[in-house]
Formats: structure tokens, sequence, C-alpha cells
């Protein structure tokens, strides 16, 4: 149901978008719970740090971008797949301080990466929280990701801080 | 009967696929080269130029001649990221290293980067492509100087194909020559890096 409510709301979307000349693309902005999701998206969205509370369910937001329309939503991980249709690309948000759960975000990451739908996305992470001492740099964290088996996909990656706003345009411009 | 010709028909319709790398210190062209590839190949209008950023991860490009499939990995070049340009030597055919002729305050980098790369051991009999870049400035060294700065470290190549070409990425100059010169020694050296079947 879900998944067909997520069609149907890109096609009238697009729809609108084309009666606005604006292109739009849709993004989902993914990773484990405590990356900082929420908070890039309402940086991006309203320029603004808002205290966040952990999400449940998703959050849908509409980011107008250089007039690029990005659709930014965070969701849990189980219904991440319920979005994945029509997906331009992922922004997926690491904890760079976070060196535990590196394993098993590198395993979300290549799970939902093998997703048919997703086959054609790019890739765009953020290692966030670049603000806390000790958060990995981007080579450390692309190694701990795996990134360098991604073969046949665009990928880039951009050190974030949420709380401060860096790094995050230089990721959208990308 | 069936497992025969349908074995039959995707022999014949099966196609060769072969990757190649666009190495190269940041703000050599890579990004600019690949986009004129595709340009010059697809027919279609790459990102323009002063809308290149950066890369710090992997750009894609692929392109078809003669039925057969080239697949470029366009690399960030920035010093850290040097870490990733190894994942991706076992599965490569070829080797295109850029080079920006007009920077030679940074040639000598570029030598040590270049010589680290060609003596890895699973890039080991891979063709190497130079592509003298920025032919297009005024400034820019020519080939034959390029050449003679890379002498020493081009012994070290051992017995692979290799060769340096002037291009210029932003006009696309040069850029046809040197696909057509790296098409032909991928094919040369296709018992020695099989080709990818799809």
């Amino acid at each position: 149901m879900g998944k067909y409510q997520a069609i149907f709301s890109a096609i009238l979307s697009r729809m609108l978008g084309r009666l606005w000349g604006e292109k739009e693309v849709r993004i989902l902005i993914l990773g484990l719970d405590g990356a900082g999701k929420t908070t890039i998206l309402y940086r991006l969205q309203i320029g603004e740090v808002v205290t966040t509370i952990p999400t449940i369910g998703f959050n849908v937001e509409t980011v107008t971008y250089k007039n690029i329309k990005f659709q930014g939503q965070t969701s849990i991980r189980p219904y991440w797949r319920c979005y994945y249709a029509n997906t331009d690309a992922v922004i997926y948000v690491v904890d760079s301080v976070d060196r535990d759960r590196m394993g098993t975000s590198k395993e979300e990451l290549h799970a939902m990466l093998d997703e048919e739908e997703l086959r054609d996305a790019a890739l765009l992470v953020f290692a966030n929280k670049q603000d806390m001492g000790g958060a990995m740099t981007a080579a450390q964290v692309s190694d701990a990701l795996g990134l360098g088996t991604l073969k046949n996909r665009q990928w880039s990656i951009y050190k974030t801080s949420a709380v401060k706003g860096d790094g995050l345009t230089e990721g959208l411009d990308w | 009967m069936y497992t025969l010709f349908s074995g039959l028909h995707e022999y014949l319709t099966r196609r060769e696929e072969f990757y190649v790398i666009i190495l190269g210190l940041d703000n050599a062209g890579k990004t600019t080269l690949l986009e004129r590839i595709k340009s010059l190949f697809l027919g279609i209008v790459g990102l323009s130029p002063d809308r290149i950023a950066p890369t710090v991860g992997l750009n894609i490009g692929k392109i078809d001649i003669n039925r057969t499939r080239l697949n470029f990995w366009d690399l960030g070049g920035e010093r850290e990221l040097h870490g990733i340009w190894e994942k991706y030597y076992s599965e490569c055919h070829a080797v295109i290293f850029v080079v920006d002729s007009t920077d030679k305050g940074r040639i000598e980098e570029c030598k040590e980067v270049f010589e680290k790369l060609i003596t890895n051991s699973e890039v080991e009999g891979v063709p190497v492509l130079m592509l003298a870049n920025k032919q297009d400035l005024p400034n820019s060294l020519k080939v034959e100087e390029i050449k003679e700065l890379f002498n020493k470290i081009a012994l070290k190549l051992g017995a692979r194909d290799s060769r340096v070409l002037p291009v210029s990425a932003l006009e696309g100059t040069g850029v046809r020559e040197a696909i057509d010169w790296l098409f032909v020694r991928i094919q040369r050296n296709k018992q020695n890096r099989l080709p990818i079947f799809k």
C-alpha cells in the first residue's frame, strides 16, 4: 500500500512540477538512527537547526535549491523500501563518530543498494557530525562503508555538520 | 538441444565490456575529460565545465564502440582519496592518467603518484595512457617536455603498452584519438585481462 501511495505522490508531484516549470528530483535521506537525517532535512529546508526527536515514521519535505526541488524524506529502516520507486538519488547519512556501528551502517547501505528499484540512483554520502571531536575523515568513512566496492554507481562523499550547516550545499551541488 | 541453441545464441549476441580508470591529481581535468568523452561518443551534451566541482568519490560513464562497451571510472584526485583508487585496480582493463600540463609546480607530486600507480602489482601489464591535458592554454608543457620529465619513471612501465598524448578536455581536441588508441590496446591485451561478457 505504501508503495502505491509513494508512486501516486511521485506522479502527482511530477505533474505539479511540470506546471510550475521546476525540475523536481526525488531524493531519499536514509541512514541509521541518530545519524542526523532529520536535522539535515530541516537545515536544508528552513536553514535552521531544529531540535528533533527520533523520527518514527517519516518526514516529507520539499526543498527548493537553485530551482531544483528536492523531496527529502527520512524514515525508519523497515519502511525504507516502500519509498525506493522513482528515486533519483539517495543521501546516506552516517554518524562519523559512531565507529562501533559503522559495520551495521555498511550492511544496511549495501542491502539497500542491491534493491532493483535503486539500480540507477546516485549515492551521496554525508559523513555527518564533523563538528564533534574524534570524527572519522571522509576517506576513513568511505573505507568503512566499502564504497570502493561500488563499481557501477555514481557516488560521492562529503563531510558535513548538520548542526553547523557545513558541507550540505556542496553535496547538493553535486 | 535447447541448451545448445541458447548457448550459441548467447555466444553470438554477447557483448564484451571493459573498464577504464581515469586517475591523476586533483584539478587535472579528469571529470571534464569524462564529460567530453560522453559528449563525443554519445552525442549528448555533457555537464558544462564551469559546473564541475571537485570529485569526492566516483563518476561513471559508458560508451559503445563497435558493439563493445567501455565503462569509465573517474575517481577523485585529492590525496586523501588515493586509497580508494586501489580498490578499482584489479578490475580495470586500462588506465588513463591525466596531467595538468600547466601546473609545473606540482610535477614532482605528479611523478610520485604516477610511479606508485604503475608499480602496483594489481595493474601490471595493463595499458597506460598519459594525457597531457589543458593544451588549449598557452603556457602548457608540450608532450615532448612531459615525456622527458617522466622518462625515468617510464622505465618502470615494463612490457605494457603506454603512450603520452596531448589533449584539451575543455575543447575536445585529441580526445577521440586518445580513446581510439586505448581501445586498440585494450583489445590487444585481452588475453591478459579478460573482458567481462554481458
